[in-house]
């Protein structure tokens, strides 16, 4: 029943609570993994899924929030939906500008946190989908020669080709020809798509 | 008759004959007499005998038996003659009233009835000789001299024997004959005329000796009484002087000289007289008694003063009498009472002063004797109970100052004291109401005293009016109760406010199971409304539902306890459950905080007796104040370590230790003064109100230094001991 294409994980101290919520999970189709701590879960061996996790803002250990902030640092984009037992606006604040999903305060609407799930699943399948996309693109751009990365930088700038050569010192023709190159390696069907790329790739001039 | 009061030692009462005796054929003679060759009567002699015997019975002065014994002895010759005469104490015995001859120290002896030559005479009717009649009757052996032959004659009045008259020879020097026997017999008729005289003048002479013995004990008393009163005069125990109506002292003994300080020769020489050594003030009561004197003989002792020689005077008591009635001397008795004058002018003195004390004690002095009347009443009772002294004295004390409903009791107690000794309110301080001459009733305290005196008790009452104390009283416990009412109601605030601090923890901890209620709910609906329905599924959330509830039960119940505006309950608490009960309601504030909140209690902790819910805001406060203080560092650790501890058996120690920045120096003392806080929002009713907690379940509260950083604060409660 459950769909075996993503995965929802759930860091809760207190069984009662974990439980009921990898119950409700499950009665709803989603596949969950729970974890009493945070360090139970950093430790976890993880499939390789569309995933989210489920937090409690108060961990014994380290609090959802040191943990949302820890897993950014070592590069695990997961998007995460927070539960507190009494959550204030500081508090929720933070966890959005982290990043989170949804702020919920216990006790939870059963739709409220499966449409949160929902959405984070989506997200993070969008994430992976994107970060693949950025990964494809990223292996592109390292066959471009040097001369050719400079002119790209410069093209997704808005620079005509006469202003290019002005800036490189060089001729319109040969700027022409790097521009046509740049396109054919990076795969951009047009300026608007390789915008996009170098956004992307974080290319500035 | 005179007889002799014991039986003479020689004359022993056997009443059978002893073994071996002779018989008494053996010792009888009679027939003899007529045998003897008889001797010619002497008429002449006979009829001056018996003229003799007769001018002794008409004169009562003589001694009528013994004159007849004498008679018998001159008219038969013999060695000695007397008369037997049976006893008045039913005859069981006879005694000798007359002897003549040698046998006369024997006089007042005698020999049994039954037993003896009398008897045998008087058994026979008839006269009888005997010969050594000893060898029958051994008790005679030692009457000596032996009797070699008797003669005994029995004698009648009216009829009746009375007696025998008898004659011994204790040699055979000469032996009786006819002519014996024939005066002997008519002797014998004689002896019954001198029994009836000697009867007839017995009486009068009984009189006689009567009347002579007393004039004989009256001489004797007379001279003895005399030798009394020199004896008197000279022992010198009082002073004496004889006097006259003139005036004149006649005689002085030594004591009288030295209680006036005069010299004998003073009032010799000088003719003193008794109305000299009187002052002028004294000479009425004098005439007083002189006038009884002439009346009855006799002067009542009476006190008055005698000059002395240097003209001071002493206090005598003097008595008086006449030496004899209508006399005109008689004798004086002084007693110097100076001593006597001046204890009784030390015990009035005393009395005064216990009479000012009485009056001027603080409480009313109420005294009563065992018939319940009131015989002491000082001012201060006036003033309580509005009767004056003269008013008071002689009334009912339960009338007068003890509620009618009390009355019976009170009588009931006073009649068993004086019936067993036993007063269970005597001698202590008792709290009773007491009624006051208008009918109000008033609260008193008393202590009754009971004194003896003689056989008779008196009962003193000290009486406080506590009236004003009992206000006092009334007020200080209505103020006490205020006090109390408002340290519970601060109390309650206090631990509303730190609940307020609480507030994240406690929603945390009652929205935990909420949302496991809420979650398991949905699911259980989710697993119901599958097709097919997984029931096992929707059973297994139903339970976690139930398991949920209760958790969130227990919480609110907890939490209720403490929000709950509450009177004191004194119950057995176990601390370690209190520790544990309050530090899970803290959980998620350590949490949050980033704190490791650990506890060290001591097993099979002993309860105390106190409030639980007080108890538990105490721990609250200071693991609230702990966790504070370690939640702003930003250096670790952020500790905090509650502990019980067995400090001994009698006490429990209960210590809340910090890692935090600890107590100023300069805030040490005033740390418990309330209204004294470093917190922003504190209102500083905390630490005073915890500590107020711990001293009212008789502990203690105390900060101290924790090492190596931080505060620790500890409390001690007394353990709840099983009699309790």
């Amino acid at each position: 029943m459950s769909d075996p294409n993503c995965i929802v994980f759930m860091v809760d101290d207190d069984p009662l609570v974990r439980d009921s919520v990898a119950d409700l999970l499950d009665s709803a189709g989603l596949a969950a993994r729970t974890f009493g701590s945070a360090t139970e879960f950093v430790q976890s061996q993880r499939p390789d899924l569309p995933a989210c996790l489920i937090l409690d803002v108060e961990l014994p250990d380290l609090s959802g929030l040191d943990l949302q902030a820890e897993l950014a640092k070592s590069g695990i984009e997961m998007p995460i939906i927070f539960l507190t037992g009494h959550g204030d606006i500081p508090m929720s604040v933070r966890a959005m500008k982290a990043g989170a999903v949804e702020f919920l305060t216990k006790p939870f609407r059963k739709q409220d946190l499966l449409d949160a799930v929902q959405e984070a699943l989506r997200r993070d399948s969008e994430g992976r989908k994107q970060r693949s996309e950025t990964l494809e693109f990223r292996e592109r751009l390292r066959t471009l020669t040097p001369r050719e990365h400079q002119v790209l930088a410069l093209v997704v700038t808005g620079l005509l080709n006469k202003q290019i050569a002005g800036e490189l010192g060089t001729s319109e023709l040969t700027i022409k020809v790097h521009r046509g190159r740049v396109m054919r390696k990076m795969g951009a069907g047009s300026l608007a798509d390789l915008v996009r790329m170098a956004e992307k790739l974080k290319i500035s001039a | 008759l005179s007889q002799p009061s014991n039986p003479q030692p020689d004359v022993p009462l056997e009443t059978s004959i002893p073994e071996g005796a002779a018989s008494l054929e053996s010792i009888l003679c009679t027939e003899e007499l007529g045998r003897r060759p008889g001797r010619a009567p002497d008429y002449e002699k006979e009829n001056r005998a018996l003229v003799t015997l007769a001018g002794a019975m008409v004169d009562a002065n003589t001694n009528i038996l013994q004159t007849f014994a004498d008679t018998i002895l001159e008219a038969t010759q013999c060695d000695s003659a007397g008369l037997s005469l049976l006893t008045k104490d039913g005859g069981k015995r006879f005694y000798w009233p007359a002897i003549a001859g040698e046998w006369k120290p024997h006089a007042g002896g005698g020999t049994p009835r039954n037993f003896g030559p009398c008897g045998d005479v008087l058994d026979r009717d008839c006269t009888l000789l005997f010969k050594h009649f000893e060898k029958r009757y051994p008790y005679l052996l030692p009457v000596s001299p032996a009797a070699e032959e008797c003669l005994l004659v029995p004698f009648y009045v009216g009829g009746k024997a009375v007696g025998t008259i008898w004659a011994i020879m204790h040699t055979d020097r000469r032996k009786f004959d006819a002519e014996d026997e024939r005066l002997m017999n008519a002797l014998g008729q004689f002896a019954s005329l001198a029994y009836q005289t000697v009867e007839s003048v017995a009486d009068l002479k009984i009189q006689v000796a009567a009347r002579e013995k007393a004039e004989a004990a009256l001489l004797e008393r007379a001279t003895g009484l005399e030798a009394k009163i020199r004896c008197l005069v000279d022992a010198n125990v009082m002073g004496i002087f004889t006097w006259n109506f003139e005036g004149r002292i006649v005689e002085v003994n030594e004591t009288f000289l030295n209680m006036v300080q005069f010299g004998r020769d003073d009032i010799a020489s000088a003719g003193m007289r008794w109305t000299d050594l009187t002052p002028a003030e004294w000479r009425a009561r004098d005439e007083l008694a002189v006038a009884d004197l002439g009346a009855t003989g006799i002067a009542q002792p009476y006190e008055k003063e005698f000059f002395r020689k240097d003209g001071s005077r002493v206090p005598v008591l003097v008595g008086a009498a006449l030496f004899e009635k209508g006399g005109t001397e008689g004798v004086a008795f002084v007693l110097d009472v100076s001593e006597q004058k001046r204890a009784e002018e030390t015990l009035r003195r005393v009395e005064r002063q216990a009479r000012s004390i009485v009056d001027s004690a603080l409480d009313a002095v109420v005294v009563m004797d065992s018939d319940g009347i009131i015989t002491d009443w000082n001012k201060q009772a006036e003033e309580i109970f509005g009767w004056t002294r003269a008013e008071a004295l002689g009334r009912r004390m339960s009338e007068t100052i003890i509620p009618a409903q009390y009355r019976p009791s009170h009588e009931k107690g006073l009649r068993h004291f004086l019936k067993t000794g036993e007063g269970p309110v005597l001698n202590r301080r008792i709290e009773i109401t007491a009624l006051r001459r208008d009918g109000t009733e008033f609260p008193i305290e008393l202590t009754i005293t009971p004194l003896k005196s003689g056989d008779a008790w008196t009962f003193s009452s000290f009486v406080r009016d506590i009236s004003e104390r009992r206000r006092a009283e009334e007020k200080l416990r209505e103020s006490e109760l205020n006090l109390r009412n408002t340290q519970a109601e601060l109390a309650h605030m206090a631990r509303v406010m730190t609940m307020g601090e609480l507030t994240a923890s406690i929603a945390h901890e009652v929205n935990q199971p909420l949302a496991a209620i809420v979650a398991s709910g949905d699911s259980c609906a989710a697993w119901l409304a599958s097709d097919p329905p997984n029931l096992d599924k929707a059973r297994a959330a139903a339970s976690r539902m139930i398991q949920a509830a209760t958790q969130a039960s227990e919480i609110v119940q907890r939490l209720r306890a403490l929000y709950k505006k509450t009177t004191s309950v004194t119950a057995s608490v176990d601390m370690n459950a209190v520790i544990e009960d309050t530090i899970s309601l803290m959980h998620h504030e350590t949490q949050r905080n980033n704190i490791l909140l650990r506890t060290e209690l001591a097993p099979s902790v002993p309860s105390v007796a106190g409030d639980r819910v007080q108890l538990q805001q105490v721990i609250l406060n200071l693991a609230m104040n702990g966790i504070e203080s370690v939640a702003g560092l930003d250096h670790e650790p952020k500790r905090l370590m509650i502990r019980s501890t067995l400090s001994n058996s009698a006490e429990l120690l209960v210590s809340v230790e910090d890692t935090g920045q600890g107590i100023d120096a300069e805030h040490a003392d005033r740390l418990f003064a309330p209204f004294f806080t470093t917190k922003p929002q504190g209102i500083g009713m905390g630490l005073p109100i915890c500590r107020s907690i711990i001293e009212a379940h008789g502990g203690r509260l105390w900060a101290a230094k924790n090492e190596p950083r931080g505060a620790v604060f500890h409390f001690i409660l007394p353990i709840k001991t099983p009699t309790e």
